[in-house]
């Protein structure tokens, strides 16, 4: 269980993170979304104690983290991977991390195991890739068997392999009773990794809610493709039942506002041919896109309009 | 997942735990081992040349005591242990490793006083020890006076100035978080200037020389310039005790890094 209460981190006249508020619960996957820049690591980072808030409080299992004694049995965080003395060994950097909470040396071994790091463990960490230093971030995590597991951008950098592994290895320490928070900056990730989504832009909470939920908030907007060949008949009748009708070009309508079937409808009482009817289900990123939109800190000139079109 | 409830270590053990780790840290790393490695070249090295020089001298009927090889070796070869108590504080910001250290001892207090205590010692042990090899390999090849008294008061010198030094790096260390930052600067204050300012032949400069920490080592070692114990003393502790304050509250206020 992790708790965040009105966390706010301001540097300067820079608001990073603005008056946050939200639970994250044991047993689920829950994604922490949000464009580059808006404030997710800096959460996490406050979350454990790294960062001190401007204002606000974190608790993890009840009490904030840095007060903890043995804050590796309470929450394993992989922050960011390269963050390691590339001169030690991952078996060495693994045994420091025991060292500092009397844990045996046999559980680093386990560990070791458990993210398939194998021989490597006993490389110093500068020869490592990207895969390997998260795979050690990982174990470096588990070390505690903590009931609270925080991962920033874990599967950035990855191999589909490396993200399938990843997948598989948060939903098992979830259906294992753990708390979960994963963060990430591509709403695809979470598709088949995250039960609920905490989207923050500009260091502001989006949307704290489960999985379908943010699905299902999004498709009141749905929309109707139908392909006719007398677009102007068929646009001019929609109209007149008061949908919001887009032109999309090679004989295409985009309608919003009414149901496949009254599109269906209207065009059998104009007598118009229809050589299709579908419901645009918004994708994902089209949601996610949606939220995010207005809260995107840097983005390319012209690209709004980019994804007003879309 | 239930939280089960376990008695919590005290404070003494978790600070028993993260001096460990600061032990096992400092072991892992090849830096440590070269640092040593040039720490026992210079000492010893220069405890035998020095032994050779005596020999020289032997003719003239001025023989310095054993002990002086290994004050004369420490002298320069401090700095090895410096940097390497220096790198043991730096190296972690400069990969990042402050981030898994302070997950690991999020008690920065705690934190402080495992990472003033196990690099400085260590490098404190490893200094007298290297110190009492130097003053031995003087008295063997040489043949200068060396009396168990004069050994035990000069390696009790060597240790006030590692220990001061060593915490005096530790210190600026983390109010400085950058390696190049941190070494110059306990280079300027412990050897460069005190040995710089006064041979500029101007007053101010010569006095300002004197308020520097190496001019207490300096006077601690090779017994100039002409101040007391006390005095000498007061620089070190006054000067280990300033940096350790702004950089302890740095570790304590201020974001990881």
């Amino acid at each position: 269980m992790i708790e965040v209460r009105g966390l706010t981190k301001r540097y300067g006249a820079v608001t990073a993170v603005d008056d946050l508020t939200f639970d994250v619960a044991p047993g689920k996957v829950t994604g922490f979304l949000g464009p580059n820049g808006a404030g997710k690591s800096t959460t996490m980072r406050m979350i454990l104690g790294l960062d001190r808030p401007t204002s606000g409080s974190a608790l993890v299992g009840g009490r904030p983290f840095p007060r903890l004694a043995e804050p590796l049995r309470a929450a394993g965080a992989l922050l960011d991977a390269g963050a390691v003395h590339p001169g030690r060994s991952g078996r060495d950097h693994l045994r420091v991390a025991a060292r500092t909470h009397g844990i045996p040396l046999r559980r680093v071994d386990e560990v070791i195991d458990q993210v398939g790091l194998g021989p490597a463990a006993r490389r110093r960490v500068k020869g490592y890739s990207l895969g390997m230093r998260q795979r050690l971030g990982i174990a470096t995590a588990l070390i505690g068997d903590p009931a609270v597991l925080l991962f920033d951008e874990p599967m950035n950098g990855l191999d589909l392999d490396g993200v399938r592994w990843i997948r598989r290895l948060v939903r098992g320490l979830a259906d294992e009773g753990r708390t979960v928070l994963l963060s990430s900056h591509l709403m695809s990730e979470m598709e088949q990794t995250a039960d609920h989504l905490v989207i923050i832009g500009r260091g502001r909470l989006i949307a704290d809610a489960s999985f379908q939920e943010v699905m299902r908030g999004q498709g009141s907007g749905r929309k109707v493709r139908v392909r006719t060949p007398s677009t102007d008949q068929l646009a001019g009748a929609l109209l007149r039942r008061g949908a919001v009708v887009h032109p999309s070009g090679d004989g295409e309508l985009l309608v919003e506002g009414v149901t496949a079937e009254v599109v269906g409808d209207v065009a059998l009482e104009e007598a118009v041919a229809v050589h299709r009817l579908a419901e645009e289900h918004s994708s994902l990123e089209q949601i996610y896109l949606d939220l995010t939109g207005d809260s995107v800190q840097y983005r390319v000139a012209g690209a709004p309009e980019l994804v007003a079109q879309r | 997942m239930t939280a089960v409830a376990v008695r919590e270590p005290g404070t003494p053990a978790v600070f028993g735990r993260a001096a460990a780790a600061e032990w096992l840290r400092l072991r892992t790393v090849r830096t440590t081992w070269w640092c040593l490695l040039a720490a026992a070249v210079t000492i010893v090295g220069i405890g035998v040349i020095m032994a050779y020089d005596a020999d020289d001298v032997y003719a003239t009927g001025e023989l310095p005591p054993a002990t002086a090889a290994g004050e004369f070796g420490v002298m320069l070869g401090q700095f090895a242990l410096l940097v390497l108590v220096l790198l043991a504080v730096t190296q972690e910001y400069a990969s990042g490793a402050i981030t898994p250290t302070l997950q690991w001892t999020p008690r920065r207090g705690l934190l402080l006083a495992a990472r003033l205590t196990v690099p400085v010692l260590a490098a404190t042990a490893a200094g007298v020890l290297l110190a009492l090899t130097a003053d031995i390999t003087a008295w063997l090849i040489a043949d200068l006076p060396f009396s168990p008294g004069d050994v035990a008061d000069s390696l009790g010198r060597v240790a006030a100035v590692l220990l001061a030094g060593g915490a005096l790096a530790v210190g600026v260390g983390l109010l400085l978080r950058s390696t190049a930052g941190a070494l110059a600067t306990v280079f300027l204050l412990q050897l460069v200037l005190p040995f710089l300012l006064p041979a500029f032949g101007v007053q101010w400069m010569a006095d300002l020389g004197e308020l520097l920490p190496g001019t207490g080592a300096i006077w601690m070692l090779l017994g100039e310039p002409d101040m007391t114990a006390g005095q000498a003393t007061a620089l070190l502790v006054g000067w280990a005790a300033l940096a350790v304050g702004l950089g302890g509250a740095s570790l304590l206020r201020r974001d990881a890094g």
